[in-house]
């Protein structure tokens, strides 16, 4: 045995070096995918980041993770939180006080919502929470509508949410963030996420997309979901550094009399929004394709179209019979 | 060169080649992947019949897998959202069982991610 060994040791010691070398060699160079599912803002988040770093990727989901639930707890109308002024307790609330002084997160988001009704002509109204209450009763219940009467005698008026100096006016409005908070939140997270030089990601937060860098070297092929359920990708978007936002969703509506309700309500006509099943908005901020999504279901495709021009954004329309119409510069993210 | 070394030679490649084999074995397709609060706790494989049971966070989740593809047939939550959804199979579908943490994927290679 001493003798074997004397004679192949340095076979041995070969063999054990090249073994360690390509061992090193595969550790070293490889990328790996960080993956988390979170629960927040009423849905199912996913996020993966791919980096070298495992120790860094992880503390940056913990810290992703702190974001989502941070804008979740204060963008809450449902819920109260000990500590917490949320959008629940500035609903709702009876104090005195003249203003209530807000964390600047939930200052800055309601202000982007406000600035956004501007914008959008008043149709992205964030102070719509009363409507969107009542239709959510009725769509849970499924059997009925809400009636005339029961819609108009609720406060839409924007003016009731009044900003100022890191304050809220206390006249108990009707918020919800609905419409911008789960978009709002993502870019908030990919800015983070350039910040600390995790440029690689993929972040799905329910109908809203934001895509970083590409973990190699091509770009992220992003499938948009046909509104009717079984039928599939509608198309593909070939990107980096992008946000796609589908607004519509075959999950959140109801059917009464075989006519379809959506979610998102027209705060004209305070009744949901019909002018098509589905729009995807692809643009690089995140926030502003969650806004605009929203905004273009509400419209119809010929003003949408012509909305959409000030923007550096396009948007893919899936109609009521199933015809898919694209703004003109879509094309530079479809597959050559 | 002694017949030794011939045999030590062939040895030494069919070991390395075995480790190589290990390290890039490939992906395959045709599979779902069971993840419970972001952990893969359960890898499926499409061609092969079956009934799973995971733990969720509500209890026991049940899984089946055939030739229409993969579905939850079971599992305790308020409104039943993913038993409802029925079979998931092409390779960018999910099941997402919000009360139960549990998300069912079919592992794909084409599309990175889906808005819907």
């Amino acid at each position: 045995m001493l003798r074997f060994l004397k004679k192949y040791i340095n076979y041995l010691l070969l063999l054990i070096i090249i073994i360690l070398i390509t061992y090193l060699l595969i550790n070293r160079q490889k990328q790996q995918e960080f993956s988390r599912d979170l629960y927040y803002m009423d849905t199912y988040i996913n996020v993966r980041i791919f980096s070298k770093n495992k120790e860094k990727a992880q503390t940056a989901l913990n810290e992703i993770e702190n974001i989502y639930k941070e804008y979740h707890m204060l963008s809450d109308k449902y819920n109260n939180y000990k500590d917490i002024i949320n959008i629940y307790y500035i609903n709702t609330n009876y104090d005195k006080d003249k203003y209530l002084k807000i964390d600047t997160k939930l200052y800055d988001l309601i202000n982007y919502g406000l600035d956004f009704y501007d914008k959008s002509n008043g149709l992205l109204n964030i102070n719509m929470g009363s409507i969107t209450d009542i239709w959510k009763k009725y769509r849970d219940k499924g059997t009925s509508l809400p009636t005339k009467e029961e819609l108009q005698k609720q406060n839409t008026d924007i003016k009731k949410i009044i900003l100022k100096d890191g304050q809220i006016l206390n006249n108990r409005p009707n918020i919800d963030l609905g419409a911008i908070s789960k978009g709002y939140t993502t870019k908030i997270v990919g800015e983070y996420l350039n910040s600390i030089g995790l440029d690689k990601y993929i972040i799905n937060a329910g109908g809203n997309v934001l895509v970083g860098k590409h973990y190699n070297k091509g770009k992220y092929r992003i499938g948009i979901q046909s509104p009717n359920k079984d039928d599939g990708l509608i198309d593909v978007i070939n990107a980096e550094n992008i946000s796609v936002v589908t607004s519509g969703s075959y999950e959140r509506f109801y059917e009464i009399d075989g006519k379809i309700y959506s979610h998102i309500i027209d705060p004209t006509t305070l009744y949901p929004s019909a002018y098509m099943k589905s729009v995807t908005v692809i643009t690089k901020d995140s926030a502003l394709a969650d806004a605009l999504s929203t905004t273009l279901f509400l419209m119809d495709i010929d003003k949408g179209l012509k909305f959409l021009e000030n923007y550096e954004a396009e948007a893919i329309w899936y109609t009521n019979d199933n015809q898919i119409i694209t703004s003109k510069g879509i094309d530079k993210y479809e597959e050559k | 060169m002694k017949k030794s070394d011939v045999i030590l030679i062939i040895t030494i490649l069919i070991i390395s080649s075995l480790i190589m084999l290990i390290w890039f074995k490939k992906k395959e397709g045709n599979k779902a992947i069971v993840y419970y609060d972001s952990k893969a706790i359960l890898q499926l494989d499409l061609k092969q019949n079956g009934i799973y049971e995971v733990e969720g966070a509500k209890g026991k989740v049940k899984i089946e897998v055939n030739s229409h593809g993969v579905r939850v047939v079971a599992e305790n939550s308020p409104y039943h959202i993913c038993s409802r959804q029925g079979y998931i199979k092409k390779s960018y579908e999910t099941i997402v069982c919000l009360p139960n943490k549990i998300v069912i994927k079919i592992a794909n290679e084409e599309i990175d991610t889906v808005v819907r």
